[in-house]
């Protein structure tokens, strides 16, 4: 087969390996981030805090060679596709790094402070179950695989449960004041990472797009299907 | 849901007759945009084949067009969309060995019917080409000339008033109706013969590339009329342009090309609502020609 548009097809796959990378990158400030709280390590917060603006800069690099593209190109079917998925994408790792950036902000603000050991288990836990759903929702799309997308919701179910039960957690952490200050601020850990897997299952939509043309939500009652949204 | 009502409108295509035009001459009132999933089928092609002596040029095209709807016919040269635009009107009857097989119903009336006149059907549905082709008469002759042959007796110089606004040229000519239509820019001259088509009252237009001697001002003025038109007409348009196919139409038909040692065979690929041939075909040979990957 001739590819009559080989120039515009491989700036679109270097755009995709761009944000591949910045997957990457997510995925390994989500370790430096629960590490820099758990144990904790102020250095690797201040890492976490710097790569975030490698990521920023990435973000507004690949913003504006997608308006090129776009412009320039007029992409149409699935190559419309790659573009809304990887603009999607961009916004959506960009975000990631924020939320390590909130996690590894309050590592700074807790340092001192009395700990809770189940409560770190926990968070350990989460940390442990969000990064391969980072490695999964990333493959998935890099092999065009629509069975391997609707693996997410099952893996971000057990997510979604530790950072429900945190705030039992954290409540059993009274009376002692900084003790209790300390679980109040693991609790809005709990909820970044929960936040996270919230973002990768909306990579694993945006996979799905990709692949049937039909925008799916995978809520947790239909992950082996998928409803269309907007009716 | 497909599915194929047909216009209820009866047809008689066996003789020419004096016709009003079919539109209110004194207003210009726009009727809306029509509810797009509801439009019964105007012309209903089933099983087309079209042979030029022995040689099979168009195969197996089955393609519903919609009443007030724009659909375009897309695909690589030598596909067959000129060859099947053209059976719409029975262009094709010109040429001596082309033969048509299987039905294209206008109104639920065969169009290759023994008794159907081909005149009347080129009256009924009307063609603009791919080079402005205005006759060597002034601009105001120009429209008159169908509707005089047509025996019209009305008010000739409201009938290209009225044309000439549709098409959207009145207010650049009103003050130069008697001179030469070849004293006309390019695109001034194709809208003369979308005005000139209109002018017989039609209720198809085709049109073969009709921008593609045009620039792209000159282009997207014939677009928008496309658009407006289509309130009032039934549109299939062949165009090179996907973008223009994109932009204009509502239904869009790919066709390729089979290549075999007796040469190149046309045949439908897919034929859907233009906003999923360009966001989500169904086929993989659309997706590979709309994304540039063919050959």
């Amino acid at each position: 087969m001739t590819d009559t548009r080989a120039h515009f097809h491989g700036e679109l796959a270097d755009l995709e390996q761009t944000l591949l990378n910045v997957a990457d990158q997510a995925e390994q400030m989500v370790q430096m981030a629960v590490e820099a709280v758990c144990l904790p390590d102020m250095d690797l917060a201040a890492q976490v805090v710097r790569l975030d603006v490698k990521i920023d800069q990435t973000y507004l690099d690949v913003h504006n060679r997608w308006m090129q593209l776009m412009a320039l190109q007029q992409p149409m079917a699935g190559d419309l596709r790659m573009m809304s998925v990887l603009l999607h994408l961009n916004t959506t790792l960009e975000r990631m790094g924020d939320q390590c950036v909130n996690i590894a902000k309050m590592a700074q603000v807790t340092y001192g402070l009395p700990r809770s050991e189940t409560i770190i288990a926990h968070l350990r836990e989460m940390g442990d179950l969000v990064r391969p759903m980072i490695r999964t929702g990333v493959e998935a799309l890099v092999r065009r695989d629509l069975d391997e997308a609707r693996l997410l919701p099952a893996m971000d179910e057990p997510v979604d449960r530790l950072n429900r039960n945190m705030y039992k957690e954290v409540v059993e952490c009274g009376p002692d004041p900084e003790l209790l200050e300390w679980a109040t601020r693991m609790m809005l850990v709990a909820r970044a990472l929960e936040r996270i897997g919230d973002q990768v299952v909306d990579i694993a939509e945006q996979t799905a797009f990709l692949l049937t043309g039909d925008l799916m939500e995978f809520n947790d009652d239909a992950f082996s299907g998928g409803q269309p949204l907007g009716g | 849901m497909e599915t194929r009502t047909q216009t209820d409108k009866t047809v008689d295509l066996t003789k020419e007759e004096v016709r009003t035009p079919s539109f209110d001459v004194s207003s210009l009132a726009g009727q809306g945009d029509p509810m797009l999933a509801q439009n019964p089928v105007m012309i209903d092609v089933r099983g087309l084949h079209v042979y030029y002596g022995d040689f099979l040029a168009v195969k197996n095209v089955d393609m519903p067009i919609r009443q007030n709807e724009i659909t375009s016919l897309i695909g690589p040269s030598g596909c067959g969309k000129s060859t099947v635009l053209r059976c719409f009107n029975r262009m094709n009857d010109l040429i001596e060995t082309a033969r048509v097989e299987g039905v294209i119903e206008y109104h639920g009336v065969n169009l290759y019917g023994d008794s159907v006149d081909p005149v009347e059907v080129r009256r009924r549905v009307g063609m603009v080409f791919q080079k402005p082709n205005p006759f060597p008469k002034p601009i105001y002759d120009n429209i008159a000339f169908g509707p005089r042959i047509a025996g019209w007796n009305g008010k000739m110089d409201d009938l290209v008033e009225e044309s000439l606004r549709r098409a959207a040229l009145w207010d650049e000519v009103k003050d130069k109706l008697h001179e030469s239509a070849y004293a006309l820019s390019g695109g001034q001259q194709q809208r003369l013969c979308i005005a000139r088509a209109i002018a017989t009252s039609p209720d198809v237009v085709l049109m073969d590339e009709p921008c593609s001697a045009l620039d792209p001002i000159a282009t997207l003025k014939i677009e928008e009329l496309m658009l407006d038109l289509k309130k009032d007409y039934t549109i299939i348009i062949v165009t090179h342009n996907m973008q223009q196919a994109a932009r204009v139409s509502d239904r869009t038909a790919f066709f390729s090309v089979d290549v075999s040692e007796r040469g190149r065979t046309g045949y439908l690929v897919e034929f859907a609502r233009t906003q999923d041939i360009f966001t989500k075909p169904e086929k993989k040979q659309t997706e590979d020609y709309i994304t540039g990957r063919f050959g």
